[in-house]
């Protein structure tokens, strides 16, 4: 039997972590990185890139390359990628089955690091997650070929690995602001018992949020400065982004950020760039509503605890955006206490998930972890109001914040007279209109016995287990007629045994053809390659060059023979400063000339036509 | 169908502080990815209790241990209660009969 892994699948970076002799530690990949960014993408040659590789092409290859894939989980939105750059051939992808392939890469991390197959996992998702989402999440583990043992949530995971714990029952405020998603929990900690005692969000609210803001904002810097709109296209926009994400760093350490994207747009012949100077307060002017939301969040997740401000022992804060000063501030100014720290904001989701894995997997882990249902469940149901008999109410069987797993019943009549059936219609969410609320399912209770309106007692019982499979069972008081569904969830359909066979074999041959770690060729076949005058590769042979870089190079000499004027010397020196670093063996700085390079050719190529 | 009390192992008049205790060691007892049905029941005797507040009253009719303890102190409280309802008792009966 394989090992057990905790994985934290996170909106902009993902991290895949162990539990060996009680300690929970983050496996790292070949470089000692231990974060995988959630980015997929396919290279110039059509090979599969997970992680850094498809980010570092993201600006230059936005049609190629898919990032933030979990804001679509649990919906049927399809990703379109272009699978290599020749040919106009694409392909369309699930969000599960994108997210697939980050849990697959993970998954041969962590096999490369233990030298060990990896066949069970513990998977993290957002506690505001819906059901739907959290099948998707299942459902991606299992094509990647892993046996999901628990989806967990993400602040319980970052409490689980809370290390200040003593006998004393402290409560505790976990903050979670990730890439994408937003969730407040409520936990009361007392020695190795971590009790969730309420949990609030938001599934699409976080970082990526803030870097849209900030480029739209660009944009408009860029409009006033030139009196022109910025190129609508993809890569500029995938550009503009990108910048946008380093402001928004830069500016969690600085009070300013430098902008500079050169040969953004061009006006007649001549190009356009974006320099602008972005303070903190630009930025926090930009953020300022949408942290709002995150402290009404805080309010109810406190009245759901039945607990005031003061009551809290500790503040955590979890998650890569909660690395902005002005998230730390509110929330110290929210609750009138410092955030302190408890936990490591990036790993400790992961770190949470495999201790979880080690519990169930039976090792020696001190945890009991006691987490509880988001959402409320319930069915539609009739209501008499002043107006008469209402149907379409949400009933609640469930309430959010119960303990799972759980069981409940409620016990409800018909309303007519000789009602022969009544329909089950199951929802989640917190609005009195049922409608309004997520559905998860119906079916038919028939044959009913004959009897007056109100005289006939159904009763429906819900159960939902620690797998957050949520079972309904419906019995005829009279007669003790049964009817049961289980209910799996609203979006996707569960995949039967032979799409998930197929959905694997597909991944496994993606990753065998597509070798995820780009091959490197050496340079001595990119000198062959680039047949250039300009570039001097004798001094280093054994620095490999990525194929794209060769691709890139071919695509350069070609554009001097066909460009005019100034762009001859601008490409030319780029390629002496390429030159100059592949001798040196600058790896950065070749990945940062790379880049400037696509730039170039991508604005003076397009700006022909 | 065991009483929330029996349920966690404490008497009738334990302290928050033991049934919160009573709660984590039966936790530990039956987690709930192995014994989801007696965790249910763990769940919600504690749920009964903490949030009742009714908390003994509930159970009057449930046979009471023998071996209760009585907390002298409430005892003494009970008993000058007693006499001053006797001795405001006393004092009517006077008047009325007067």
């Amino acid at each position: 039997m394989g090992r057990t892994v905790g994985i934290d699948l996170g909106t902009t970076n993902s991290e895949v972590a162990i539990v060996e002799n009680g300690q929970a530690r983050v496996l790292p990949g070949e470089e000692g990185d231990l974060i995988l960014p959630s980015c997929v993408g396919f290279s110039d040659t059509g090979k599969l890139l997970v992680g850094r590789d498809a980010l570092r092409q993201y600006a230059a290859a936005p049609d190629r390359t898919v990032r933030s894939i979990k804001r679509w989980m649990g919906t049927d939105h399809k990703t379109t990628l272009r699978i290599d750059s020749a040919s106009d051939e694409t392909r369309e992808y699930l969000p599960h089955e994108i997210s697939a392939m980050i849990l697959r890469a993970l998954k041969q991390r962590a096999e490369t690091a233990l030298g060990e197959e990896v066949t069970q996992a513990v998977i993290t998702v957002p506690a505001y997650f819906t059901d739907a989402q959290r099948q998707a999440t299942k459902t991606a583990g299992e094509i990647a070929g892993l046996e999901v043992l628990q989806i967990i949530n993400e602040p319980t995971a970052a409490a689980l690995t809370y290390d200040l714990r003593s006998d004393e029952t402290e409560q505790v405020l976990v903050y979670d602001l990730g890439g994408g998603t937003f969730d407040v929990s409520v936990v009361e900690i007392t020695g190795e018992v971590t009790e969730v005692l309420a949990s609030h969000g938001n599934n699409q609210l976080g970082g990526d949020d803030f870097d849209r803001r900030l480029q739209l904002h660009l944009a408009e810097r860029f409009r006033q400065a030139h009196g022109i709109d910025v190129p609508e296209d993809a890569v500029t926009q995938a550009r503009l982004l990108r910048a946008a994400e380093q402001v928004k760093i830069t500016l969690s350490t600085h009070g300013f950020a430098p902008v500079r994207e050169a040969f953004l747009g061009s006006k007649g012949n001549t190009a356009l760039h974006l320099e602008a100077e972005i303070s903190r307060s630009d930025f926090e002017e930009l953020l300022r509503p949408l942290l709002e939301e995150t402290l009404e969040a805080i309010d109810r997740a406190l009245a759901d605890a039945e607990l005031d401000p003061e009551d809290l022992d500790r503040i955590i804060l979890v998650g890569g955006s909660t690395r902005i000063p002005l998230v730390q501030q509110m929330v110290e100014e929210h609750l009138d206490q410092a955030p302190v720290d408890g936990v490591q904001p990036d790993l400790c989701v992961a770190l949470g998930a495999a201790l979880q894995a080690g519990v169930l997997a039976g090792e020696e882990v001190e945890s009991i972890l006691v987490d509880v249902i988001p959402h409320s469940l319930g069915i539609s149901a009739a209501v008499s109001t002043p107006m008469g008999i209402m149907p379409g109410f949400f009933s609640v069987i469930i309430p959010r914040n119960s303990v799972v797993p759980v069981s409940r019943s409620e016990i409800y009549s018909t309303m007519s007279d000789r009602q022969t059936a009544v329909e089950i219609e199951i929802f989640q969410g917190e609005n009195e209109i049922a409608e309004e609320n997520v559905p998860l399912g119906s079916y038919k209770v028939e044959g009913l016995p004959p009897g007056a309106a109100g005289s006939i007692q159904i009763e429906v019982h819900f159960d939902f287990d620690i797998n957050g499979i949520l079972t309904v069972t419906t019995t005829e008081k009279g007669k003790g007629q049964q009817g049961t569904l289980v209910v799996n969830h609203g979006g996707i359909e569960r995949l039967s045994s032979h799409e998930l066979k197929q959905a694997r074999a597909d991944l496994d041959a993606l990753f065998q053809d597509g070798l995820f770690q780009p091959d490197e060729t050496l340079l001595s076949s990119a000198a062959s390659d680039v047949e250039d005058d300009s570039i001097d590769v004798e001094t280093s042979e054994t620095i490999p060059i990525a194929p794209e870089l060769v691709a890139l190079l071919t695509r350069a000499r070609q554009a001097l023979d066909t460009l005019e004027g100034e762009q001859v010397e601008e490409l030319q020196d780029l390629l002496d400063d390429i030159a100059e670093a592949i001798a040196d063996s600058e790896t950065e700085l070749i990945a940062n000339l790379q880049e400037e390079l696509a730039d170039f050719l991508y604005y003076a190529t397009t700006q022909d036509s | 169908m065991l009483s929330p009390y029996d349920r966690l192992a404490i008497p009738l008049t334990a302290t928050p502080a033991e049934v919160k205790a009573a709660y984590h060691a039966k936790l530990r007892e039956f987690p709930a990815h192995l014994h989801p049905e007696e965790f249910k029941e763990v769940r919600a005797a504690y749920e009964t209790i903490r949030k009742g507040g009714a908390s003994a009253d509930d159970f009057f009719f449930l046979v009471r241990p023998l071996d209760a303890k009585l907390d002298p102190s409430a005892v003494e409280a009970l008993r000058q209660r007693a006499i001053a309802q006797l001795q405001v008792s006393w004092e009517e009966m006077i008047r009325e009969t007067f």
